[in-house]
């Protein structure tokens, strides 16, 4: 079971340019499919296009396939299934809900869950994500990395057998950081598709299985991410780059080149210091 | 003249069962850039708020530029203190990149030519002319973090406030917006920035007021957090992870700095 976009073009409504141009791109269930790249390389766009979202609700042109368990998306009727995490949560709330709880409790209602099943289901969430403690609160008066979290519970409560997250960390503190890689690798142990849009490589590198490049709306380099972070073709045509440590042993290695310093660049803090020492 | 002074200020939001900011004292002073650190719900974006007198203490004086908050407005203060906001649409209303950066100015009865002078010159600093003639809302996010910026910067403020000024940016616009940080410094500006982001932190910031409940639980220089702060808000970042591997010199913490200091080492003049 896997998400599939195939030659995926997409152009938003009043664009001239096609934003996606020719992404194609594989996500099994069961692992953590990471994609980075360059500030406006499309990396939010293919989220939106793989929830179908683009361009059933924002308008634009879509050309190529998309599917997920042979479904497309973009046709709807996977409402509950699939969980589509924006970069902004203020944007993603209900609107409706006056406390966190009813918010959670939003999506379950409106599909008609049993009540004892709503309730069971959103205190689980609350839980995993940390906001027992604000279950009572108006969400409108919550900071930005709260709603981050309350975000990510009433998406959590339907159980979902896709997550489709754009750079959900943002917002996060170091120890909710750590909660919601927790939280992606086990819902990917549970055999749910995963895919995250992220710019944060120190953080994603411990959490992908796998890292799909983005530039100019086409998917240049895919695989493992170790291989890839270490390697020098992640830094061209404007990047996305690596991570810090990587950064750092190509600084080092524009002072001081040599067998020691050259690539593979060390990715993380313990082989830096061991090539180092 | 201090940029910003907190008096023992203490903020209760309405119908709140607790403060949000209780007996909060420290000042900024002109040339500095502080980081605001701590957990989701510290309160560090309502710190900011007050100082824009976006909100008023319940307790103490907020002091900006000199001048108590008490009675004024965010729009007595535009033009010499900034605010960036977390959420870049708080901020954004304007059909144009350009026409956004214009405003500002625009209400402070600037002259034409002065503000599309400093318009061009600030889209260019954030690497943002291609994108002058577009609507802001047609922007990715990220993008739209930098317009924030713009107008935040175009006025050339004495007092410059940023929520999460990197969040969601790739490795080189984070880089762009440290070099703006301290470039605004060496301009005489005051910083204060909230922020998660651990490598901006260490490359643009000065010195860490770290918040815990409502309380300044610490306020210390960016050295000494980077020293001791390992199990605080804000870990520090993998660069100095590795400089402390290595045995480095405490104090050096510049990504520039520590890949000099590791080349010099490996090079046998270390």
């Amino acid at each position: 079971m896997t998400l599939r976009l195939d030659g995926v073009r997409f152009r938003h409504p009043g664009s001239r340019t096609w934003a996606l141009d020719g992404l194609s791109l594989a996500a099994p269930a069961g692992a953590v499919t990471w994609l980075a790249g360059p500030l406006g390389a499309g990396c939010s766009t293919a989220l939106l296009v793989a929830a179908g979202l683009a361009p059933r609700v924002t308008g634009g042109i879509r050309e190529g396939t998309v599917r997920l368990w042979h479904a497309d998306p973009g046709a709807g009727g996977l409402v509950g299934r699939l969980a589509y995490v924006t970069a902004n949560p203020a944007h993603q709330l209900s609107g409706v809900a006056e406390t966190v709880w009813q918010e959670v409790a939003f999506a379950p209602a409106n599909l008609g869950w049993p009540v004892e099943r709503i309730r069971a289901a959103v205190d689980a969430a609350l839980d995993r994500l940390g906001l027992a403690a604000l279950h009572a609160r108006d969400p409108r008066t919550l900071s930005g990395g709260e709603l981050q979290r309350v975000v990510l519970a009433a998406m959590l409560v339907l159980a979902p057998a896709a997550w489709l997250l754009d750079e959900p960390a943002s917002a996060l503190d170091a120890a909710g950081r750590d909660a919601l890689a927790g939280l992606l690798r086990s819902e990917a142990a549970r055999g749910a598709v995963v895919v995250v849009a992220s710019a944060d490589a120190d953080w994603m590198a411990g959490v992908a299985d796998q890292l799909v490049v983005v530039r100019a709306g086409r998917a240049v380099l895919a695989g493992a991410p170790a291989a890839l972070l270490a390697g020098e073709a992640i830094w061209a045509d404007g990047g996305p780059g690596s991570t810090s440590v990587a950064a750092l042993a190509r600084a080092v290695a524009s002072r001081a080149p040599g067998p020691r310093t050259a690539p593979p660049w060390p990715v993380d803090v313990a082989s830096a210091v061991a090539r180092w020492r | 003249m201090t940029a910003l002074r907190f008096r023992d200020v203490g903020f209760r939001y309405p119908g709140a069962a607790r403060p949000a900011l209780e007996a909060l004292a420290f000042a900024l002073a002109p040339g500095e850039a502080a980081g605001v650190f701590g957990a989701n719900g510290a309160g560090k974006s309502t710190l900011l708020r007050l100082a824009m007198a976006l909100l008023h203490p319940t307790a103490g004086t907020v002091e900006v530029l000199g001048e108590a908050t008490d009675g004024r407005a965010p729009e007595d203060l535009a033009g010499p203190v900034a605010l960036a906001f977390q959420q870049p649409e708080a901020q954004l209303f304007a059909t144009t990149v350009r026409a956004e950066l214009a405003f500002g100015p625009a209400q402070l009865g600037w002259p034409p030519a002065r503000i599309a002078a400093r318009s061009t010159e600030v889209l260019a600093r954030l690497g943002l002319e291609e994108v002058a003639e577009r609507h802001p809302y047609d922007l990715p996010l990220p993008q739209r973090r930098l317009v924030a910026l713009g107008t935040a910067l175009v006025t050339g403020p004495r007092l410059l406030l940023l929520d999460e000024p990197t969040a969601g940016l790739d490795r080189a616009h984070r880089a762009l917006v440290a070099t703006v940080v301290r470039e605004a410094c060496a301009d005489g500006a005051a910083v204060l920035a909230v922020t998660h982001d651990p490598a901006f932190a260490a490359e643009a910031l000065d010195r860490a007021l770290t918040l815990d409940g409502g309380r300044l639980v610490a306020d210390e220089p960016a050295e000494r957090w980077l020293r001791d702060g390992s199990a605080g808000a804000l870990p520090p970042p993998p660069a100095i992870l590795v400089a402390r591997g290595l045995g480095l010199p405490a104090g050096i913490r510049r990504e520039a700095a520590i890949a000099e200091a590791v080349a010099s080492r490996l090079l046998g003049r270390g």
